[in-house]
This record gives structure tokens, sequence and C-alpha cells, in this order.
């Protein structure tokens, strides 16, 4: 095929004597691209966020609070006989009692350091107050050291300040303190709470996350062995697989039941916990999902409407050019190729637009910078999307008849 | 002659009728998708106490430590310290004051079926209620004295008096909450604060409190800490009294000044706290105390979200895309249109005359898309609720002017996308397009 | 009733001047019908166009009724238009979407009549062309002959004092061309004056005047033999 036959000087003279329908048109594909490439990038980090795993046994896992009243609550023995009847319902795999849920959005945290004193270098982590259940309940792995013995376990009442002697700690915190030696080796090591109280590291757990999903330092997570004296206190619950439905209205009545001087609230799965907490994340995902394909097909019609018109208005013109021997083909071609060249005009300005609102998006909301290979990709899209657009109108511009030229409109 | 143009509108849309609605629908879209967003940014940001919003004031004092600030950069802590409040509120030097704290409690109705529950508790001053301007069904707020004497009493809302009292007055009667007997001395009406602008330290769109009680409460009963707590160093000792009197913060102070001079006295009166406390060896950070008023408040805490912004401005981008659409095919069809024009260009027609025909033209395309636009705006809400569950509630009402500016918006911008293709269509010249082709 | 001196007309491009007209001259009287013919870009329908205010001239002076129109605004050059002028065209022009009935209305709204008075016209003029029985039909429903009567009772609605008619039996047949031009030379009898323009010799023939245009320049075909043929003819007819 001859270089002429592409007629790429005509068509483009031709574009230039229109050129505002041709300009709506381009910059329309650059806003659409624009959105769609910073939606999709948006869409697949916020994708992202959400598959990271809370290093607990979500699916099979709840949790229920229980606050007392009255001048008779005991909450020593309220939380031993809970705890024992919990543990012996059928279904139950195992039970603690928790200060705070993974993933749920509130929690403790305190600031740990290798040295006492003041003005040292600290990590933030969050705590979690369990028992010598702990490791099994939650479903983590001691990678190095042990668990915590019953003996190790305390209470603590409310107002106390000071911290147990023992702490288990996640892999990535044992790196992020001793970033020089292995996590293996983090084991005995004495770190410091409060600036000044020392406790020794007794164990690793490979990885359990802290309350709040959008903290930069979600896996810096600590296990204290305490039991908690508190009004209120959360029993966190793993069920065998497959019971965790049928068992959480049977614990909520045994409870209630067991003791009156409390009352049984918030009990909610850990996977309903996930979605809450993600929600916004996941509406995210669905509202730009949902913009980016309805916009994709708005500019998509409009390229058909606008393609479809300038057939209708050229039918004479392209009869003419039929009877003077241009094929089907040439036809079809001649509406592709003045598409592709609009199209060209719009991703070009598009990749700089996305560019633009990314760069925005980075100084005003704290965005990520967009990978480089999101604009030549959403270009690719963009001029596949005209191309299929203009298809049907210059198929149909393809059917004019010839004879179409020696008759009078 | 409107009538005349109307009529000419109706049928040159029923004449295409695929690209009308093609048109129609890009208006809709963006109008409903522009609308659902700016509705959540509205409301989000919306001003929930207008008449007084420049009068009420939010109090931060920089208590800091004074090797960090409590937020980059050199910002002072959103709350402050127990000392602190019950200072502030013993100097009394605002019109009115108060400081607050939020907890929780259980409350025991009395009836032998009704089940112990949960509520939310404020922790307030008497001036709270005129303050906030809270709205009574049944009797008031409690009085000074009663903040002094440390009297069990408290003022609980609507749907706790329903829960507990059946919706009777029960102003006068006894309420146990926290395992002690309070005194009714008032019960709200609805009170939908949209943001819950008293307090956003834990979630701005929250709903106001189950029950309202005096703040010393909080020392008397040694009450739970609700919402954050932070605190840059440990308290020094062990029990409620050690953890009071830390550097924790944990409340909130609002003052209300009536204007600027007394906003001065006050700033000064802040200053001068600050200067004193520092002599006692507190406040090692430089002076950097905030008055905020409501609308600043919300600012400085970024009350509305990254993403309904983000969302507002795709939103936009997308009714731009719309838009464009809608010019290029009214240009389309305008030039469609060419020998009619030229016709009644011939037969007297003047420039005018055709440019407000095409232009009622435009608006009624507008109006459709902008109707439809609403409709779809509702859609976008129901979703929005859907995704975002119950706590967006608030936030998701589509209000008259709402309505109203969703048709405007339609109109305007189909108006000015029609602009162009108008204006190119009455100059078109009528003589080349009469002459057969 | 029509007064042109020297008017000139030039359509510039980037390369080329084209004199459409170089100082044309013509006068048309009150109850004229004028014929204009001429080889084909001799300017015919250039002088048309100016003659009904769709175009601007360069040069010269135009009076219309006795008003010089050379150097109205767009909103008087329409009223004008509207008021004085009727037109006819090779192609009928009429608006597809509207029925004969809106058709005609058309510049009777831009007049701004009354319904009742806009009724009334769009009635009588129908029936003058014979098509009042048809009033719901639209124009695609008719033969060319009828949609051309349509855009006669459109150009007479208004009851203009000057007809202007661009090859008006240009699309038609014989038959129906020459019932188009009995309508013409009817209504001319009532006082209405035309000007038509026109390639074909014959019809021209049966104006009362002749002029001949070319190179944008008016020759009169006073002396033309045939013209007491003309009268004769319309002596019959009348």
């Amino acid at each position: 095929m001859s270089s002429n036959q592409w007629e790429i000087g005509p068509i483009f003279r031709a574009l230039m004597r229109n050129k505002v329908g041709a300009i709506l048109i381009a910059i329309q594909i650059a806003v659409t691209m624009t959105i769609v490439v910073n939606s999709i990038f948006i869409i697949l980090e916020r994708a992202t966020k959400i598959e990271r795993e809370s290093g607990i046994d979500e699916i099979n896992s709840f949790y229920l609070t229980t606050t007392g009243f009255g001048s008779n609550f005991d909450p020593k023995s309220t939380a031993t006989n809970d705890l024992e009847l919990i543990r012996s319902t059928a279904g139950v795999l195992d039970a603690i009692q928790i200060n705070a849920i993974p993933v749920s959005g509130g929690g403790w945290s305190m600031s740990f350091q290798t040295e006492p004193g003041e003005e040292k270098e600290t990590e933030g982590a969050a705590i979690y107050m369990v028992d010598e259940h702990g490791i099994n309940a939650l479903d983590l792995e001691v990678i190095a050291g042990e668990n915590f013995a019953a003996g190790d376990v305390r209470w603590r009442p409310a107002g106390v300040r000071d911290w147990p002697d023992n702490v288990i700690i996640t892999k990535v915190l044992a790196e992020s303190l001793f970033p020089d030696i292995g996590y293996q080796d983090v084991v005995g090591k004495t770190i410091y709470i409060q600036q000044n109280e020392p406790m020794i590291v007794k164990g690793i757990v490979d990885k359990i996350q802290a309350p709040w999903v959008g903290w930069d330092d979600l896996e810096h997570t600590v296990l204290t062995p305490e039991i908690t004296e508190f009004e209120s206190n959360r029993y966190y619950i793993r069920a065998q697989p497959g019971q965790r439905d049928a068992i959480m209205p049977i614990i909520e009545e045994a409870l209630a039941s067991s003791n009156k001087q409390r009352i049984i609230r918030g009990m909610r799965t850990v996977q309903e916990t996930r979605e809450r907490s993600y929600r916004a994340d996941t509406a995210m995902i669905k509202i730009l999902s949902t913009t980016m394909i309805i916009l994709t097909i708005v500019t998509g019609l409009g390229i058909v409407g606008l393609a479809s018109f300038s057939v209708n208005r050229r039918k004479k013109q392209i009869g003419t050019r039929r009877a003077l021997g241009a094929s089907q083909q040439a036809i079809v071609r001649y509406f592709m190729l003045e598409n592709f060249l609009i199209s060209t005009v719009g991703v070009l300005l598009g990749a700089v637009l996305t560019v633009g609102l990314n760069m925005l998006l980075v100084n005003i909301f704290s965005l990520n910078a967009l990978d480089w290979y999101f604009v030549p990709a959403g270009m690719l899209v963009l001029w596949l999307v005209g191309q299929i657009a203009v298809f049907g109108p210059a198929k149909k511009a393809a059917n004019i008849p010839p004879a179409l030229a020696t008759r009078t409109v | 002659m409107f009538t005349y143009y109307l009529r000419l509108a109706f049928k040159s849309i029923k004449r295409n009728p695929i690209l009308s609605a093609l048109m129609i629908t890009a208006i809709g879209l963006g109008i409903g998708a522009s609308m659902t967003t700016v509705t959540v940014n509205y409301l989000m940001s919306a001003n929930p106490i207008p008449h007084k919003s420049e009068q009420l004031f939010y109090v931060q004092l920089d208590s800091w430590s004074q090797f960090e600030p409590a937020r980059e950069p050199n910002e002072p802590p959103d709350q402050i310290t127990w000392t602190e409040a019950t200072n502030l509120m013993q100097a009394k030097q605002a019109f009115r004051q108060t400081a607050m704290a939020s907890t929780g409690g259980v409350i025991e109705p009395t009836g032998q079926d009704d089940k112990p529950f949960m509520a939310s508790i404020r922790l307030a001053f008497s001036d709270f209620f005129p303050m906030f301007d809270a709205p009574f069904l049944f009797g008031n707020g409690w009085s000074e004295n009663n903040d002094t004497n440390r009297d069990y009493v408290v003022v609980i809302s609507k749907a706790t008096n329903e829960r507990v009292f059946g919706g009777e007055n029960s102003v006068g009667r006894t309420i146990r909450i926290v395992g002690e007997n309070f005194r009714v001395v008032g019960v709200l009406d609805d009170w939908v604060l949209v943001p819950r602008f008293y307090d956003v330290t834990t979630g701005a769109f929250d709903e106001t409190e189950e029950v309202f009680m005096p703040f010393y409460m909080k020392q008397e009963l040694e009450l739970s800490n609700g919402g954050n707590t932070n605190c840059w160093k440990s308290p020094e000792g062990e029990g409620f009294i050690a953890f009071l009197q830390s550097e924790c913060v944990n409340y909130q102070m609002w003052v209300e000044l009536r204007d600027q001079n007394e906003k001065d006295q006050y700033m000064d009166f802040l200053n001068n706290y600050v200067n004193e406390q520092k002599a006692l060896g507190r406040f090692a950070r430089p002076l950097n105390n905030r008055l905020s008023n409501v609308m600043e408040w919300m600012e400085i805490e970024e009350v509305v979200a990254d993403d309904a912004q983000i969302m507002m401005w795709v939103s936009f981008m997308f009714l731009l895309v719309c838009l464009l659409n809608t010019i290029g095919l009214l240009l389309a069809k305008f030039t469609g249109k060419a020998s009619e024009i030229g016709l009644r260009r011939a037969v007297g027609a003047s420039k005018t005359d055709l440019f407000i025909q095409h232009l009622v033209e435009t608006a009624c395309i507008g109006v459709a898309g902008g109707i439809l636009g609403l409709g779809l705006a509702f859609l976008g809400l129901e979703g929005i609720k859907s995704l975002y569950g119950e706590f967006v509630q608030n936030l998701v009402g589509l209000d008259f002017t709402m309505m109203a500016s969703a048709i405007l918006l339609a109109l305007v911008s189909s108006i000015l996308a029609g602009m162009y293709p108008t204006w190119r269509a009455c100059n078109i010249a009528p003589a080349s397009q009469l002459k057969s082709q | 009733m029509l007064t042109m001196t020297e008017v000139k007309k030039i359509f510039r491009t980037d390369l080329v001047e084209t004199h459409a007209l170089r100082d044309f001259n013509l006068q048309v009287d009150e109850g004229e019908f004028v014929a204009v013919t001429g080889p084909s870009g001799s300017g015919k329908t250039t002088f048309l166009n100016i003659a009904g205010l769709l175009e601007t001239f360069e040069g010269g002076k135009y009076e219309l009724d006795g008003q010089d129109v050379s150097r109205l605004n767009d909103k008087k050059r329409s009223q004008l238009r509207n008021e004085k002028i009727g037109f006819i065209f090779q192609s009928f022009n009429l608006i597809p979407d509207l029925n004969l009935f809106d058709n005609v209305d058309v510049p009777l709204r831009y007049r701004g009549f009354k319904g009742a008075e806009r009724k009334k016209r769009i009635e009588e003029s129908l029936e003058l062309v014979g098509l009042a029985n048809r009033m719901k039909h639209l124009p695609s429903q008719l033969s060319g002959g009828q949609q051309q009567r349509v855009a006669i009772a459109r150009a007479l609605a208004g009851n203009p004092r000057f007809l202007l008619a661009d090859e008006p039996t240009g699309n038609l047949d014989s038959k129906m061309a020459l019932s188009v031009l009995e309508l013409l030379k009817q209504i001319n009898d009532q006082g209405t004056t035309i000007v038509m323009v026109t390639h074909d010799q014959h019809l021209a023939t049966q104006a009362k005047r002749n002029i001949y245009v070319r190179d944008g320049r008016v020759s009169e075909l006073s002396e033309l033999t045939d013209i007491n043929e003309i009268n004769l003819h319309q002596a019959a007819n009348g």
C-alpha cells in the first residue's frame, strides 16, 4: 500500500477547515484519558491497600464487648468465668480477652526505644493485651523465642501505668528497633516503654496488624501478657472452621445469662470489621470505576454521534469519492484515519493533563505519584476507544452508493 | 414568541431523537455526578450554626513537648489537658465557656423488662446549651451552681427519653446512669448537627450524645476517657487523679466571644495564663495559642474528607467532558440546520431572533438534562449511602437549595455549551444556504 | 421601487478577487415583472441576494422603496426583508419538520402578528395557491409543484410589495413550471412587483420586462423582438 493512499495530508487539511469539531473531540479524549488514568491508578492503590493481610484468622473470628455496671460487678471473676465458659463452648477453637481488635480503628499505642531516657529515637507500636492463649486465638506464629507462659500473665486494674516484664513483638517491629541484627537475635533484648521502663522481648511473631488501617507503621505491634480489670472488656473468639455464625448467638446468650451485672454489646465478626474499616476505600474504588466506565462510554458515544453527523453531511462527497473509484475500504480508512489524527492530538494533550492532575493530587491530597507506564497505557486505551467508536459510522459511510453523487439532495 | 420558540425546540429535539437523547443523557450524567459529590461536600462543609459561628471559638494551647510539636508544622494539640480545662473554666474570662469531654456509661432503666444499655455521654458545663443552641423539648439545661456543686443532674436526648421514660416529660425524675442516680433537668428535642462541630476529634459526622452531664462528674465518678487521648509524657504516679493531672490531652474547650474586642481580650488572657504556667515549669514551647471560629476550626480539622474532594473534582471534569460532548453534538446538529436557518433569515428573522430560538432549544435540552441529573443525583446519593453505610446518613439528603442549584447548574452549563454552536448557527450567511446544491 | 446605482460586489479569497457585480445599475418600478437572465456566473444570484438584503455590497447605492439600505444594521435589514420582500427559491426551501400551515407561519411570526391575524393570512395565502385543504400536511407529502406553491404562499403571506424569485421553476417539470408562472403573473397583476432570476429564455419572455446580466453588468433587452408577443400573451391571460 503506497503512502499516498493513506491521505493523511488531505484529511488533515479537511480537518483544519472544521477545527472546532475536531478540537472538541480531542479535548474530550484528553480529559477522559486524564480521569481514566488517574482513576485506575487510585483504584489499584486502594486495591493493594485493601488486600493487605491482618495476620489473624479473620474468617473464623468474632468479638464482643462486655460492660459491667452496678456496685456488685467484679471484673476479675467475670473475666475468669467468661473465658472459661467461652473456651469450653463447642465450636470454639480458642478465645481471649483483648483490649483492641486488629483493623477495627480503635486501640492503644505506645512508644518503644532501645535505650532508656528522654530524647531517644522511638518507634510507635500498637498494643494488644492478651494471655497465653493469644497466639493461638489470633492465629499467629512464633518465629523466634517463645509464647507467654501462664505465669507471665498479670491482672491489669484500671488506672495502672506500669507494664509487664515480658513482651512479644512483630518481626517488622523487631527489625525497625534493631536494624543491625537479625530478628531472631532480638529475642532476649530489653526495650523501653515510657522512656525508662524495661521490657524483655520474649518472642517474635510473624505478623499482626495494628488497629489503624491508615497508619504507616501498620505492622508495628506488640503483645503484652495481661488481662484487664476494666468495666468494659472485649473478648475475641476464634471458632472452629465453619462454626462462627452458629456459635455467635450461643455465646452471646450464654454470657448474658451467666452474669446480669453487665451488658453484652457490639458483637461483630472480624470480617465485617474489615469491611467497615476499608469501606471508604471500597466505595472509592466502586465510584471511580463507575465514573470511568460511564465517562468512556459517553466519550465513545460522542465520537459516534459526531462521526455519524459528519458522514451524513458528507454523503454526497462520499458518493462522489465512490464514483471516482474509492473502494469501501478506502472510505472506512478515511474516517478511521481522521479519528486517529484527532485522537493523537487528544492523547498527547491527555498525557500532559494526566501528569498535571496527578501532580495536583500529590500536592493537595498527598497521593502517590503515577508510575510512568500508566500514561502510554492510557494513550493506547483512548486510541482504541476512538477507533472502535468511529468504526460503525465509517462502515455506514462505506455503504453509501456511488449513485448518490448524481442526485441532488 | 417564546412559546413559538419552545414549539420549534421540541420539534427540533424530536427530529433527531437519538442525538437529543445522547445530549440529554450526557448533561444528565454530568449534572448527576456533580450534584452527588457537591451535595456530599456541601453538607460536609456546611456551617452547622450559621448565626453565631463567628462568635464561637475553639481554644488551643500549646502544652506539648519542647522537643516536638503536637502536629507538624508547629501546630498546638487539638485538645487540652484537665488542668487547663478546669483552670480556664474557673477563670471565667469569656462571655460563655465550656470545657468538654466524651465518655460512655450504662443506663439502667427502672422497668423490669427493660434491659440496661450503653449510652454515649458528653461532659460539659452549663453554658454548653445556650452556646450551641441546644433545642429543648422539656425543661432546661442545668445551672452554673449545679456545675460547681457537682450535682447529679443530666440532660437526656429525645431518643433516650423515649427509651427510658416512654417519651413522657421526665423533668425531675430519676435516671440511673453508671450506677448512680441522676435527676433529669431537661430533655432535648431532635438535634442533628452536620458536622457535629462541637467535637470533631473522633468523627465529625457522629451523632449528638444521648446524655449530657456536668463536667466535674469525670472526676467525681472517675469516668472513662472517650475520644482520643494523647500524651507526650506519661502520667506521674498511679491512679485516676494522676491521670487527670497529667499532660495528656482529652478535653475540648469552646468560648463565646461577641466581638473582636472580646476576642483580643481573651487572647491576651490566654497568653498571660500560659506565661504564668511557664513560670511553674510547664508549657516549654513558645507561645502558640489559637482561637478558631467554627468554620476555621472545621477547616483546620479537615472535616471535608480528601476522597470527597477528589470525587468532586473528578465529577466536575466528568461534567466538562459531558458538556464538550454536548457542544460537539449541538454544533453538528445546528450545522445540519443551516438551510432552515438561511430560510428564516431570508423571510426576515434577525440574528437575535435566531440566537434566541436556538438558545431556547439548548435550554430545553439543559432543563431535561437537569431533571435527569437530579434523578441521577438521588440515585447517586443512595449509592453513596449503600457504599459508605449509615454514618453518612446525614450527608446524603438533597434539600431544596441543592435541587434548585442542580437545575440551575444544568441550565447554565447547557446554555454555555450551546453558546458557541448557536453563535455559529446565527452567523451562517443566509444566501449561501438558499441555492440548491 | 428598487434602484441600484453603481453597486459593486467583490468576493475575496486569499488569492483571487472576483468582481461579481461591477457598477450594477438597475431601476425597477412598482408593479413591474422583471426577468433577469444571463449565463452561469454572470452575477444574477449575487444581484438577487443583494436586492433581497441577504448580502451586503461594497460600493454604490441601493434604494428599496425610496429608502437607502446601504448602511442598515442586521435587525433593520431583517425587518425590511420581513415586511417588504418575499422570496421564492429553486429548491423551495420548505422546513421539512413543519407542516404547511407552520411553514407559511414562519415569516408572520417574525412580523409579530397576533395569532388570529396569522391564521387568517395563512389560510388566505394557502387558499390563493389552492392548497388550503392540505394545511396539516408535511412538505414531503406534496409534489414539487405543490411545494413551490406553498413557498409562494409563504412569500405572499406577509403581503410583501416585492417578490424575488430565484429559478422558481428550475426543479419543476414544464407543466408544473407553467402553472407556477401563471400564479406569479396573477400575483403581479394584483400589484406585487416581481423580480425573477432564470436561465430559461422561454420563461423569461413571459415577464413584462427582461434584463440580461453579463460579467456583473446589466444589459437591457428592451429592443427584444418578441416583446409584443409577451404583451399579447399577457392580455390573453389578464
